[in-house]
């Protein structure tokens, strides 16, 4: 690539004018270009404006605005806002918040329902990412990484859906308990909390296993052949070895599966049941219907958003490693 | 060498793997197998076959309409995402720009924040600019979740350019915008294309975006939720079967060619 960088130039040079070929050249003679070029290559501010004024202008419009938009709102008292109307703040969506326990408990059980899946998913995934980065010929590690990301394809409702296959009463789990004779009834087991951490751990399992393995298949092996050299057996090998090295991968594998599943919205939709209210079926329910309950929504909103992100954050200071990515 | 060697905790580790393989391919093993049913119920056991379902939905306008739809909005969306998404990482990655750090942390924002809570501060956001739900603001919705993965891609792909390719294309008379395209933009090549079927097939697969910010006409997940809620015959699991055929093979290819640009 950098060769034919070369002698394109360089062919141009020698014939002058058609200094280079095709869309390029044509965009590069025309006296637009020419004149913008012109224009950044004697003014160091316009040059900056040009690779500042879009991106910044991105981020602050539709990565910022939103969230301001959504702080602002949670605070009005009078809303939707008619012509003429003046803003009145108040904080009492707030108070609501912590006085009702309506809303207060399906936040709760959200946030405990988030740290046992994070746990679930961690304990469950740390193996498969183990095996993948140290057990398995380094060869191999690309394949069977494969495997594993392939469902993680399929979309969301899809792999809800074909875990209502499995766990429905007519499902394939039941039906096979069935057929042994093991039960006569169909066990419940859909709508309920089982069925729901069942699919959300299906769901999120990938965020957990990235991060995970790529700070496990760092641990030089070395380190591993000294600790046993020394006379570590297998699980003081693991506690004082391993688990410290990967540190970084289970903060990050963690804080990344926390997010997601505090926000998760299409599977309590499909798994749950009426026991199993979490906290964004509640604040979808005020944003559907009138507006005027918008306030409250956007302040439950804010109060999910900076709870969930202060919980990791402290979590990443407390556990934390020295390199830790959310990417 | 002792790792690879055969010990009690590695046949254990082995079979751990193979029951999470499991774990991720026997639902969607059986939703697929269920899309043969003879049947207009869903329920275990399977005992007669047919490819009726197949036929019935290759026919369905509904289901036509929604991929199509899922794609337009899926192409819009990765061909936005990632100009904005370059742009920002070429930011984000320049020497001279102070805090860049910053930039690249808010760029990321929309990455961390959870999907519900973006999805509702969007649908305020856009009554506030009095954009009304429907196509366009699935749109933005998708693309402003897109973008982070673009910057994070990009910027990972710029960080092991060698500097001097530019300045030599420099040297050479080359202006900024020709060094870009000429230069910069075939570099990062490989990458991108991984990055924007990823957009592409994030865009396909959303559902709680489109949920809040849709109108009436239906994406893919959309379709596919709204029958699952409304009563249940095995249609919908030939439906789901063709989309996690495609989006599967698509994800594969994509992932493979991210892996062998990085080596």
């Amino acid at each position: 690539m950098t060769k034919d960088v070369l002698a394109g130039s360089g062919q141009g040079v020698k014939k002058g004018r058609t200094r280079y070929a095709g869309w390029i050249g044509t965009l590069a003679r025309s006296p637009l270009y020419r004149g913008t070029i012109g224009l950044l290559a004697e003014s160091r501010v316009a040059r900056l404006a040009a690779l500042l004024a879009v991106p910044l202008a991105w981020i602050a419009f539709f990565n910022i605005g939103p969230i301001l938009q959504m702080a602002n709102i949670s605070l009005l008292a009078n809303y939707p806002l008619m012509d003429g109307d003046e803003p009145v703040y108040t904080l009492s969506q707030y108070a609501l918040f912590f006085q009702e326990s309506l809303y207060f408990m399906p936040f709760l059980r959200s946030v405990v329902f988030s740290v046992a899946v994070t746990a679930a998913t961690l304990i469950v995934v740390y193996p498969v990412a183990y095996y993948i980065g140290k057990v398995i010929r380094p060869a191999s590690r690309n394949r069977a990484l494969l495997l594993l990301l392939t469902p993680f394809w399929a979309g969301e409702i899809i792999r809800v859906f074909s875990v209502i296959m499995l766990l429905a009463n007519r499902g394939a789990v039941n039906a096979l308990l069935r057929e042994f004779g093991i039960i006569d009834r169909p066990i419940p087991m859909l709508y309920t909390y089982f069925s729901l951490s069942f699919g959300v751990v299906y769901l999120i399992a990938l965020y957990m296993l990235l991060p995970l393995y790529s700070s496990i298949e760092k641990i030089p092996n070395s380190l591993l052949d000294a600790a046993s050299d020394l006379g570590a057996g297998p699980l003081q090998r693991f506690r004082r070895v391993i688990l410290p090295l990967s540190r970084d991968g289970i903060v990050s594998g963690c804080s990344l599966v926390f997010l997601t599943t505090i926000g998760v919205f299409a599977a309590p939709l499909l798994l749950g049941g009426p026991n199993t209210v979490i906290f964004p079926e509640i604040i979808a329910q005020l944003f559907h219907g009138s507006n005027d309950k918008w306030p409250a929504g956007a302040a439950f909103s804010i109060i999910m958003l900076l709870i969930s992100l202060t919980t990791v954050g402290l979590f990443v200071r407390v556990v934390g490693g020295r390199n830790v990515k959310l990417m | 060498m002792r790792l690879y060697m055969k010990n009690p905790q590695n046949v254990f580790l082995t079979g751990f793997y193979w029951a999470f393989v499991a774990y991720l391919f026997v639902p969607l093993m059986l939703m697929t197998a269920m899309s043969f049913k003879d049947s207009n119920f869903i329920s275990f056991p399977i005992d007669s076959f047919t490819m009726k379902w197949y036929v019935q939905v290759v026919q369905d306008e509904q289901f036509l309409s929604a991929v199509g739809y899922s794609l337009m909005i899926a192409f819009i969306v990765t061909v936005v995402a990632t100009a904005i998404g370059v742009w920002i990482a070429l930011l984000a990655s320049n020497e001279a720009i102070w805090g860049k750090a910053l930039i690249f942390a808010l760029a990321c924002l929309p990455a961390v924040v959870p999907g519900m809570i973006q999805a509702i501060s969007m649908r305020i956001f856009i009554r506030a600019i009095d954009v009304p739900t429907g196509t366009f603001a699935i749109i933005l919705g998708h693309t402003v979740h897109a973008v982070p993965f673009v910057v994070i891609m990009a910027m990972t792909r710029l960080r092991s350019m060698p500097s001097n390719l530019v300045d030599a294309a420099r040297d050479l008379g080359a202006d900024n915008f020709i060094a870009f395209f000429r230069v910069t933009l075939p570099y990062l090549g490989p990458a991108l294309v991984g990055g924007m079927i990823f957009c592409a097939l994030t865009s396909i697969d959303d559902f709680v975006r489109t949920f809040f910010l849709g109108g009436y006409q239906t994406t893919l997940p959309m379709l596919i939720f709204a029958k699952i809620s409304g009563g249940m015959s095995p249609e919908i699991n030939a439906m789901a079967t063709l989309v996690l055929i495609a989006t599967g093979a698509i994800g594969l290819y994509a992932e493979r060619r991210v892996r062998r640009s990085r080596n």
